[in-house]
């Protein structure tokens, strides 16, 4: 278990940095973190598949913060439903021209940054991905093919809002 | 194996390193002769690159305490633990509730049986096993100290060796009356007696020292240090009759 430990401590600031480009925001990134690591350890030994702990880790996380985000959503669709308006801007429709591809990655919708940190930044195999999201290796190559045009067109600052949706 | 000329994604597992030696020679050696495609492998290279620059710095974040291994195990337990509590709380206002209900239609007994939260712990917990324990004496050794962090000055945990019974566990639970403890004594032979403590409520509701008869139970009670007691056992049990004798005292 203490071997466990120290492994899970070392891989933290991993999954506190991919906590942050998900959901941008470095205290609500800490909330997830932690959630992750309550479902990571409280499921470990029995669901625990073979293989690499961070992809299992990302996967964790991944999930979760999908999971909020659409619990997020359907309570913003609720309150615009009662309330007539929209208090939740998806991310997507800001106008703003990338200037550098830090703010052109923050502008990717979500799939699409999870893709780029996992294979361009932590360095994890097609393989380990298509685990992650449950589709083929195929799949996964066709995806990042078109996240990194996307980041390549906003970081020219090609693109401005209403080409945005259509990439979405 | 890559094709030539090669595909969008033999392209990008380039960038990314996941290409045999031989494919990778073969894609340079092409690239080396297609400028255009090669502009845009480098572009993707530099994008790649750039976001690991630009992201390095998150992985410099200062700790944070909240999420260390062992903060979030101990989370763990104690959310089970106060589910456990809940539970446990739920059952005996249940149970009492049915109790005093019932005795009410009755028209004979207005309060509940003395100490009939004792009883149905043990039910609870030495008939039945539901929950497990809070503090189990193998592992975390001096019973007596731990009951003292919640019941201050209450009376010293009978000393039932002589009779083959030792303390082998202990929960918390919480009562109407407030924080009701129940250590669970144990023989070789897997017989059991509970010994009970609790505040004795709002009411300051002191017991006159009796015993009585619940179903298959035996329960003796008594009050002391201002705590209300009780131990329980099976009735007709040679346990029962070592109960009786040790709470006339």
């Amino acid at each position: 278990m203490n071997d466990l430990d120290e492994q899970l401590r070392e891989l933290i600031p991993r999954m506190r940095r991919f906590a942050v480009s998900l959901t941008r925001n470095p205290s609500s990134a800490d909330d997830l973190v932690q959630a992750s690591l309550e479902r990571a350890l409280s499921s470990w030994g029995d669901k625990r598949a073979e293989g690499d702990l961070r992809a299992w880790l990302f996967s964790i996380l991944y999930r979760q913060f999908i999971d909020s985000h659409r619990r997020g959503k359907r309570y913003a669709r609720m309150l615009e439903f009662f309330t007539g308006r929209d208090d939740a801007q998806p991310s997507v429709e800001r106008t703003v021209m990338a200037q550098s591809t830090l703010e052109a990655f923050e502008l990717l919708p979500t799939e699409q940054r999870a893709l780029l940190l996992w294979v361009s930044v932590e360095g994890l195999s097609y393989k380990e991905v298509a685990e992650i999201l449950d589709v083929p290796t195929g799949t996964v190559m066709s995806r990042l093919s078109r996240a990194r045009q996307a980041l390549r067109q906003l970081s020219e600052g090609e693109i401005t809002s209403p080409s945005l949706r259509i990439l979405k | 194996m890559i094709t030539i000329p090669p595909s969008e994604r033999d392209l990008h597992a380039y960038v990314d390193h996941q290409l045999s030696d031989a494919d990778r020679q073969l894609l340079e050696t092409y690239l080396a002769s297609n400028p255009e495609l090669a502009e845009q492998v480098r572009d993707w290279q530099r994008d790649a690159q750039h976001l690991r620059a630009a992201l390095g710095g998150a992985l410099q974040m200062p700790a944070n305490p909240a999420l260390d291994p062992t903060v979030i195990r101990r989370h763990l337990r104690g959310q089970s633990r106060r589910h456990f509590a809940s539970a446990a709380v739920l059952l005996i206002a249940v149970s009492i509730g049915g109790i005093s209900g019932w005795q009410a239609r009755q028209m004979t007994f207005p309060m509940p049986a003395p100490m009939a939260d004792a009883v149905q712990a043990y039910r609870m917990f030495a008939t039945q096993d539901i929950l497990p324990a809070d503090f189990k004496v193998e592992q975390s050794g001096d019973l007596q100290g731990w009951l003292d962090r919640y019941f201050t000055q209450a009376n010293r945990l009978p000393n039932l060796q002589n009779a083959g019974f030792k303390p082998v566990s202990a929960r918390l639970l919480s009562t109407e009356q407030g924080a009701a403890a129940m250590v669970l004594y144990e023989n070789p032979q897997g017989q059991r007696i509970s010994y009970y403590v609790r505040p004795p409520g709002p009411q300051n509701h002191l017991l006159e020292r009796g015993g009585r008869r619940d179903g298959e139970l035996q329960a003796e009670y008594w009050s002391g240090s201002g705590y209300n007691y009780a131990m329980v056992t099976q009735a007709n049990s040679p346990a029962a009759q070592l109960l009786q004798q040790t709470t006339r005292f």
